[in-house]
């Protein structure tokens, strides 16, 4: 059980971090043009998700899985979007994302001064810390399993 | 806690403020730091008045600066200073490990050159509270490794 990588979008669509941990195949297209494509795709299925939905829609668009790997999101009321990739084996972490976002980010980024909103995170302790959690978390192993 | 959050954000605000209001000269020969340390002075000066209006007067300096050490930061940052060291001859060093309004901005040397700014403040503040319990002083503060800081106080003999 493993994690790939995470993205870490703003409500504009500026992708304000990006880390992988094991990625064994690359998108093929340079960086700027993949966060884009995560973008609109992710943005595209949320609509398409509320519109094709056959009962009352409560949470919406939470994750979808192919064969290989499974990609997890997390939106929050202020358009912030978190995208983790990870293997088949991993339940639902809402929970993880949301830390991922109320513990790291709004901590260490928002209430951080010399980090301007809406551009990419410069702050090394953000990057750091980040990098820590994902490490601890039960479902990531450090073997490229 | 909601009202850390708000100080520390409202801090900020007030650092970024002074100095997009500044024209180029002043940033450059420090008058926005001045600016910052004047407001903390004047907070310091009314808060120490708060803190102490149920405490006993005070034995001698030293009995002043632990105040400050203990209760007056506990109070403030919800934390006590972590080390203090003097000379016995009016410099003391306040030491504090995990600075509350630099924990968020880094571990370590990054955004270095920017954390004066945002210690003018609380240099202000401490140089109030003392004013007030009648202790003339120069406070300095100085960053070698966030959020680990000093500050330094050196007591005017009047």
């Amino acid at each position: 059980m493993t994690v790939h990588n995470l993205y870490l979008f703003d409500r504009d669509g500026v992708c304000l971090h990006y880390s992988e941990w094991h990625r064994k195949k690359q998108a093929g297209i340079p960086k700027e043009e993949e966060y884009k494509l995560m973008y609109g795709m992710l943005f595209s299925i949320r609509s398409f998700v509320s519109k094709m939905s056959p009962v009352d829609m409560k949470d919406g668009f939470l994750a979808f899985q192919t064969s290989r790997y499974k990609l997890h999101y997390y939106e929050t009321p202020t358009g912030v979007k978190v995208v983790m990739n990870t293997d088949l084996g991993v339940g639902p972490i809402r929970d993880v994302l949301h830390h991922i976002y109320s513990g790291l980010y709004v901590e260490l980024v928002v209430k951080n001064p010399l980090c301007p909103l809406g551009q990419t995170v410069q702050s090394e302790l953000f990057r750091s810390r980040l990098d820590a959690y994902v490490r601890s978390l039960p479902f990531f192993s450090a073997r490229a399993g | 806690m909601a009202d850390e959050a708000l100080f520390l954000l409202l801090h900020n605000e007030m650092v970024t403020g002074v100095y997009k209001s500044a024209d180029q000269g002043e940033v450059e020969n420090g008058r926005c730091i001045t600016k910052l340390e004047n407001m903390g002075f004047r907070v310091g000066q009314g808060l120490i008045e708060r803190f102490t209006k149920d405490t006993a007067r005070f034995k001698d300096e030293l009995d002043i600066m632990k105040f400050i050490c203990k209760d007056f930061w506990t109070t403030v940052f919800k934390k006590q200073i972590d080390n203090l060291r003097t000379n016995h001859q009016g410099i003391y060093v306040l030491q504090d490990n995990k600075f509350r309004l630099l924990t968020q901005m880094s571990a370590g040397k990054q955004y270095l050159d920017h954390a004066p700014k945002y210690l003018a403040f609380t240099c202000g503040l401490i140089r109030g509270g003392l004013s007030n319990l009648g202790i003339k002083s120069i406070v300095t503060a100085e960053v070698s490794a966030m959020p680990a800081c000093k500050f330094q106080v050196m007591i005017q003999k009047m």
